[in-house]
């Protein structure tokens, strides 16, 4: 029980400031990277019209994702977005289901990695926003539907990054612990097994799939 | 006898034992029932499909009690740990996880029983979609479990973290107001999850072309159900993890308090909004499948302005921490 909410962590220090770093998500966040690296080499190597077990499920997953991408824009902005979103499902699912293996830990169990991924999708969604409408029609939107209500559009805009990103470090962080606990509880006898399968495969996977999908919507919603 | 710290600590910890399982056994019952009550419409509606209708109930009302057994966990941790603190902040954090626990397992247990309900009445009217309901009731339930997660979570951090270093005033109105925010925040949620995921399961007998479709806006429509709850559970991380100093006024901590009940009681209605918004968004779906792109445009901007009243809450919570 003692590891619970343990976090180690690196203080360096740069001109006087001092900078925490938290060496598990880092540690982990380039394993998740290395995965996906050697998944994308070896999908890529032998490209053939048959394809070999590697290549068809990376093609899988392309495939369905560059279609939800399409359905909620249209098809000229899913080619610029449909690469970047494919990424962030398969960094998500492959980071929700690094905590099944024993000493490893989920980077989204660290607020710090779904925030940033958040503020990037917030951003990306404004970005694109200002790039089709223009900056006069995007700000008329905050006026909406009186000018006095801009500071609450402005809040509800900002709730967005939060829900986004809480979302997904509640459910990780919360499975994990749950895992945790009861595995003290029993000895780890019987019931982890189970609740690994529940919580980290299917919540994990349904959970990026949330992330990914809200933030595909976000930018829809800015665009059209 | 002895009325010092240790004494405080006991009569809090069994009390808040016993109010958190005392609230999470409502919803998960209420879920249950009304999956049984569907499940038995479905098999006098058609009894050759009985074995498969029998099967999904039992599966779904074991997961509408996993809220339940959230609060069982969290419950026999406070029966059974023996807590050593210095300070009586620590003697209000035990009430409020009891309390984060306990509300935060009425909405899911709830809403967690409506697709249950509706994939075994479903699978008497369209039996060969048996599978498929079975996977999208699993889903749907499990998205439904999300607020009942974020009041553990909190439940969890007020159980062990060590509150000795703070003083009492006005530190035990936050730790207490946290968890009254992430309990009572996640009710509406729980249920709303629960009413789009039923609108999906019954969408899907009707018309099982519609299927993939459906179960995508259905996840969007959850999660965005979601936000309220996890407004809560900002404003309970902000109460918990900010330093309050000393004070001799007593206005400051019944602010603290009073921001967790604000987030907390005015997240509720939100949380049902969103999921009734949600639901006719889901349920049209699979009845007109050709004006998918509208009337999902639509259903986010009803969402959104279902959703105004608890930036509401929360900017008049947030108000209450920082200004007051």
């Amino acid at each position: 029980m003692g590891e619970l909410g343990l976090i180690h962590q690196l203080l360096v220090t740069i001109g006087g400031h001092e900078f925490v770093i938290n060496i598990d998500v880092v540690i982990m966040s380039w394993i998740v990277f290395t995965i996906l690296l050697i998944f994308g080499y070896l999908s890529a190597r032998k490209k053939d019209i048959f394809p070999g077990p590697v290549q068809a499920l990376g093609e899988l997953f392309v495939k369905s994702l560059y279609s939800l991408t399409e359905d909620a824009l249209d098809k000229e902005m899913a080619k610029t977005y449909a690469p970047l979103i494919t990424a962030l499902f398969l960094f998500l699912v492959c980071s929700n289901w690094i905590g099944m293996i024993p000493h490893m830990h989920e980077p989204t169990k660290d607020l710090n990695t779904p925030l940033s991924l958040g503020i990037l999708g917030f951003v990306l969604a404004n970005y694109a926003g200002i790039k089709e409408k223009g900056i006069k029609e995007y700000l008329k939107e905050y006026l909406e539907p009186i000018f006095f209500m801009m500071p609450l559009n402005v809040i509800g805009e900002l709730a967005k990054i939060v829900s986004i990103s809480f979302r997904l470090f509640g459910n990780i962080m919360g499975g994990s612990i749950i895992i945790l606990v009861v595995s003290y509880l029993t000895w780890s006898l019987v019931l982890p097994p189970f609740l690994n399968m529940f919580f980290v495969i299917f919540v994990g996977a349904i959970q990026a799939f949330v992330f990914t999908m809200l933030t595909v919507v976000y930018i829809s919603v800015q665009v059209k | 006898m002895e009325y010092d710290i240790n004494f405080w600590l006991k009569i809090a910890a069994v009390s808040s034992g016993g109010i958190c399982m005392g609230l999470g056994a409502m919803g998960a019952a209420i879920g249950e029932g009304y999956t049984a009550a569907m499940a038995n419409e479905a098999i006098s509606r058609n009894p050759n499909n009985s074995g498969e209708i029998f099967k999904s109930m039992l599966v779904g009302q074991a997961i509408a009690e996993s809220a339940s057994i959230f609060a069982l966990v969290v419950a026999m941790i406070l029966l059974f740990t023996n807590f050593e603190a210095t300070s009586f902040v620590m003697v209000w954090a035990l009430l409020g996880a009891g309390l984060a626990m306990g509300f935060g397992a009425i909405g899911s247990g709830v809403g967690s029983g409506f697709p249950a309900g509706a994939a075994c009445l479903g699978m008497s009217r369209q039996p060969a979609m048996g599978n498929k309901l079975t996977t999208n009731m699993l889903i749907g339930s499990a998205v439904c479990q999300t607020p009942s997660i974020f009041s553990l979570v909190i439940a969890f951090i007020l159980l062990f973290t060590n509150f000795d270093l703070r003083p009492l005033w006005p530190n035990w109105a936050a730790v207490f107001g946290a968890g009254l925010a992430a309990g009572l925040s996640a009710i509406g949620s729980g249920i709303g999850g629960g009413i789009v995921a039923k609108e999906n399961c019954e969408g899907i007998s009707r018309s099982p072309e519609s299927a993939g479709t459906a179960t995508n806006i259905m996840l969007l429509g959850q999660a965005i159900t979601q936000t309220p709850a996890i407004l809560g559970l900002l404003v309970a991380f902000i109460l918990i993890f900010r330093v309050y100093p000393e004070t001799e006024l007593i206005s400051p901590a019944f602010a603290l308090l009073g921001s967790g009940l604000c987030i907390g009681i005015g997240a509720i209605g939100p949380g049902i909004g969103e999921g009734i918004a949600s639901s006719g968004g889901v349920k049209w779906i699979s009845r007109n499948l050709k004006h998918t792109g509208d009337i999902t445009r639509l259903m986010l901007v009803g969402m959104a302005v279902a959703e105004s009243t608890a930036i509401y809450a929360l900017v008049i919570a947030l108000v209450l921490i920082f200004v007051v």
